[in-house]
């Protein structure tokens, strides 16, 4: 049963991943992250990410160390593993070919 | 990549604990207040909307949990757990379903293994996959020596000069090899023994693969000319049991008086290219006429008996080998035309027309048994399968009832939000777990069995079997298959009931009161045991009436105290011309001894498969024969001339041989009723006749005597045209099987009949010494095993059926608790109570047998062949089947119905 979500299947995954290539994040940050850069009309579910966070790591895109946060306290973050910023480019890719192509046969009509 | 599977492997075996889950949330959560808290909210509200804003924590854990790859095993775990716990509930019933899995599973692991050891089983030597057994169709007129396994079309036998022939001049093999069995005497360390030689050619072992454990084994050097290779080869298994793993290399073993030099040991595990064969020594081809000396084979083309096994050059098709090694076969056979005689120019086209080499897939070896053993293996493998199949049902059918008593607590399950995906996993589960069980149990069952049985087999005389008593993975897979399947059968049958059952009823209702499909699959269990063991008991009751008629069989002459052993000179080296002097001398040293009434002896041992059968011509002259009397084969025993007394062959005309019969006066013959009713009017007409073998005047015996039909080769085939010649006026000697008739019991003359032959030589070796009766009983082991394994089938069979009916008996009167209850208050008495249920039982038995019936005659129709003296439709068995099976299925009925009927009607309908 995938965790029910709002996103479009798969995006979630992506969205991730992008919010952590720049830098190791942890879980709260990143939701915070995705909230604030799409001006807050993307809301992740809380209870979904984690689960998502367990499945990219399972696949080995992505790894988890604790570290301290921001207020000095233990937090596990996330950063991208190699295999995790191909896969993310190559997501990147297929998502940009894929609007490009939707915004074209919208701007036909 | 190794990245990633780094870390896949590490997150699957150490996934993520639950702690560590537990704080990260924790701090997700904490980070939020602190938000909230940030933007002004009091410090519980911000709590409050950060908990809210979370949602389910429980269910975030539970979800990274499900991400985690060892979740289904856990899971798993989980079930496998929970069904241990139901079936430690109720140790009784766990304990009957192992119990009746464990046997089932064990009968039929135990004979997979005999099938799969017989039938399956590669060679254990080099690329099995690559031998093929060569055998031909096509006339043969010449002497055949055979051990067996021949079928029309295929005939395994060939001469060592067509062997030769095909060896150099194929394209297709890559080798060729030639092997044939002899008992030999033996002597290491000053004692002699009868052991089983293998001749072998030179290129045996190379072409197999074969490695010596120590020193060499032959090579194509070995294999010479005639008598020029005195050079053996020691199997593994004779070498470490009777010369104790002696330093041999080089040393000399005496084989038939003469040196050889050993060269060595064969590896462990191997013991020919012929399956079923065990050779204590190998020796090469060229030394045949020192190991038989009375036969000259080696340049005779004429001489059909050596079995040949090619290895196919890689890559090369059996078809495609077999097209091209035949247009060399039949150039060779074209040759062989000049010394064929009395041959019409018809027959002579047919020698090369009819005739064509097979060669067939011999990964296995050829066998000359296992064509006999297919069907009996097979007859026993269904059996076995069948009372895997009556298991199924029984275990099925108390999964059944013990789900019927359960159905609150599945209710309760789906009320609780479990899927019916979840409830089918966890019943698979537990009857996996059951199957599992009954399967380790009777792995652990098999090999005991399996050893007692091969035991068994090896019978009274000292003779060995090719079967070992280990499983291997094929007996261990098929074990592991067969009760996957059963498991998944008997696991799903409480499905039917459990499988969304209306819930809101379902938790309403008390009890389960057993109607509509739950009754008719109960039904149809009853009606299967019924069935399964009613073919089970019919099949063991034919086979056991076959073993009894052939205990019965009055073979014509009186088999009891008679002590048989076989002794030949030549293995102790004596000279073709002094044979039969050694062999006169032993009779009448035998017959001296106090307790003997008389002294038998025969180149044609009786009742034990033996066979010397050839044409004769009766008062023509043995080189012009007439063509028409070829085809009929007679019986030619050489005796001794108190043989037909000493056994007791009544004499009906003419004379028995006596002392005046000697090797030096007029050949003389007595014949059987049958040879008589083939050739002559009437018993007296047939005497002063003169009979002889084509081509052979020195045959030539004028009859004076005819003797009454007496069995031969077995107790099941009838009395065949028998000529009795003595052995003093043969045309060679040879060994001979003797019998002593004594007073006693046979056994206690043993000592003093050993004692006595070595009076006369210590060198001479006296093989095979047992009773008559005993050899009998032998020569019957394929069908009393199969009346005994088809016997124990039977009862098992039998047992299973009264637990099983027992068990859903019980159960369902038991679930009539309140209708018999109403019943005895309306004033119904108990014995009515009784009849009403036993009624049921017998009605619904009557349905299952008048259905079985038909099927049982249908397939026992199917092992016609291997019964004897018995119908496969005999009305004496079939009663007895359901009899038996109606007996089985009252007290099985009996019990639960008299329970119900001494229930207080008051407390029966107060309980409910």
């Amino acid at each position: 049963m995938p965790p029910p979500t709002d996103l479009l299947q798969g995006t979630l995954d992506m969205l991730i991943l992008k919010a952590i290539a720049a830098e190791p994040q942890h879980g709260w940050a990143i939701a915070q992250r995705i909230e604030l850069v799409s001006g807050n009309v993307l809301q992740i579910g809380q209870g979904s990410l984690y689960p998502a966070l367990h499945r990219l790591e399972y696949k080995g895109w992505i790894r988890a160390q604790w570290g301290a946060s921001e207020n000095n306290r233990r937090a596990r973050f996330y950063s991208l593993t190699a295999a995790g910023r191909k896969h993310l480019e190559a997501e990147l890719d297929n998502w940009v070919r894929l609007t490009g192509a939707i915004n074209l046969v919208l701007e036909s009509v | 990549m190794l990245g990633e599977w780094l870390s896949r492997i590490r997150f699957f075996f150490a996934g993520r604990s639950r702690a560590e889950v537990d704080d990260e949330i924790q701090f997700h959560i904490e980070r939020q207040v602190e938000t909230y808290l940030a933007a002004g909210m009091s410090p519980a509200e911000a709590r409050r909307q950060a908990a809210i804003c979370f949602g389910g924590r429980e269910r975030a854990r539970e979800q990274c949990r499900e991400q985690r790859p060892s979740w289904s095993i856990e899971s798993l775990w989980r079930d496998i757990r929970y069904g241990v716990r139901g079936l430690l509930r109720s140790p009784g019933f766990t304990a009957v379903a192992v119990l009746t899995l464990a046997l089932a599973i064990g009968a039929n692991s135990t004979i997979f293994s005999l099938l799969s050891q017989a039938l399956l089983r590669a060679l254990p030597v080099q690329d099995p996959d690559q031998l093929v057994v060569l055998s031909f169709a096509g006339d043969a007129p010449g002497h055949h020596h055979s051990e067996g396994g021949n079928t029309p079309g295929h005939q395994h036998e060939f001469s060592y000069p067509m062997y030769r022939d095909l060896r150099d001049r194929n394209s297709v093999l890559s080798g060729l090899i030639a092997s044939a069995a002899v008992g030999v005497g033996a002597v290491w360390n000053n004692r002699a023994e009868p052991v089983l030689a293998e001749m072998v050619t030179g290129n045996y072992f190379d072409t197999l693969g074969v490695r010596p454990a120590v020193g060499r084994l032959f090579v194509s050097g070995d294999e010479t000319a005639d008598g020029a290779n005195p050079l053996a080869v020691l199997n593994f298994d004779y070498w470490k049991s009777h010369l104790a793993e002696a330093q041999v290399e080089g040393k000399t073993l005496l084989i038939n008086g003469t040196p050889f030099t050993i060269l060595g040991v064969t590896a462990p595990g191997f013991h020919s290219v012929v399956f079923g064969r065990l050779p204590d020594v190998y020796v090469p081809m060229t030394m045949q006429r020192t190991v038989q000396p009375e036969w000259n084979y080696l340049a005779d083309r004429k001489a059909y008996w050596i079995n040949l096994t090619g290895r196919l050059r890689p890559g090369m098709k059996r078809t495609q080998a077999e097209a091209s090694i035949n247009q060399l076969y039949l150039a060779v056979r074209r040759t062989e035309i000049p010394l064929l005689v009395d041959q019409t120019p018809k027959d002579l086209q047919q020698f090369i027309d009819k005739a064509h080499l097979n060669l067939e897939a011999g990964a296995s070896g050829f066998s000359p048994f296992r064509e006999d053993a297919r069907l009996p293996l097979t007859i026993m493998m269904g059996m076995a399968l069948l009372v895997v199949g009556m298991a199924v049902v029984n275990v099925a059918s108390l999964l059944l009832v013990r789900a019927a008593t359960r159905v609150r607590e599945f209710s309760m399950r789906y009320a609780l939000g479990a899927t019916s995906g979840q409830i089918l996993r966890q019943l698979l589960t537990e009857g996996l777990l059951l199957g599992m069980l009954g399967a380790a149990a009777g792995l652990l069952l098999a090999p005991p069995a399996l050893n007692a049985l091969i035991h068994w087999m090896s019978g009274t005389t000292e003779g060995r079997v090719p079967f070992s008593g280990s499983l291997d993975w094929r007996v261990m897979g098929f074990t592991i298959a067969a009760t996957l399947a059963a498991s998944l059968v008997f696991s799903l049958a409480p499905a039917v009931q459990l499988w969304n059952p209306r819930l809101a009823e379902a938790l309403k209702q008390q009890t389960d009161s057993g109607r509509g499909s739950s009754l008719r699959f109960r039904r149809t269990c009853v009606a299967l045991q019924i069935g399964f063991s009613l073919l089970l008991i019919v099949g063991a009751g034919l086979f056991v009436r076959t073993i009894q008629n052939l205990h019965n069989v009055d073979p014509g002459f009186a088999t009891d105290h008679v002590l048989a052993f076989t002794l030949d000179p030549q293995m102790a080296g004596y000279m073709p011309a002094t044979v039969n002097a050694v062999e006169q001398r032993v009779i009448d040293a035998v017959a001296a001894l106090p307790g003997v009434r008389g002294v038998a002896a025969t180149n044609d041992a009786d009742l034990r498969g033996d066979d010397r059968e050839g044409d004769v011509l009766v008062d023509q002259d043995s080189n012009h024969p007439r063509p028409e009397d070829k085809e009929f084969d007679i019986e030619l025993p050489w005796v001794s001339n108190g043989y037909l007394q000493t056994l007791g062959v009544p004499l009906v005309a003419g004379r028995y041989f006596t002392a005046a019969d000697t090797a030096t006066s007029q050949k003389v013959a007595i014949v059987n009723e049958s040879f008589v009713r083939h050739y002559f009017p009437s018993n007296s007409a047939a005497l002063g006749h003169h009979v002889c073998r084509p081509h052979r005047a020195a045959t030539d015996a004028v009859i004076v005597g005819v003797v009454k039909d007496v069995k031969h080769s077995s107790l099941r085939e009838p009395a065949i045209a028998t000529e009795y010649t003595l052995f003093l006026q043969a045309e060679h000697p040879g060994g001979l099987m003797f019998y002593v008739r004594t007073w006693q019991a046979p056994q206690a003359a043993a000592n003093s009949v050993r004692a006595a032959i070595a009076n006369i030589d210590t060198k001479l070796i006296v093989g095979d010494l047992s009773t008559l009766d005993d050899q009998i009983e032998d020569n019957l082991l394929s069908e009393r095993t199969v009346a005994l394994l088809a016997g124990t089938f039977g009862g098992l069979a039998t047992l299973l059926a009264g637990i099983g009916l027992y068990g859903i008996l019980a159960y369902s009167t038991a679930q009539r608790t309140r209708e018999i209850g109403i019943r005895m208050a309306l004033g119904a008495k108990r014995g009515a109570v009784v009849r009403l249920i036993l009624r049921d039982v017998l009605i619904l038995a009557g349905w299952a047998v008048a259905v079985t019936i038909p099927v049982t005659i249908l397939v026992t129709r199917a092992v016609r062949s291997q019964l004897f003296g018995v119908s496969a439709a005999d009305p004496v068995v079939y009663a007895a089947g359901i009899l038996l099976i109606g007996l089985v299925a009252v007290t099985a009925g009996l019990i639960p119905s008299r329970r119900a009927a001494t229930v207080d009607p008051a407390r029966a309908l107060r309980t409910e």
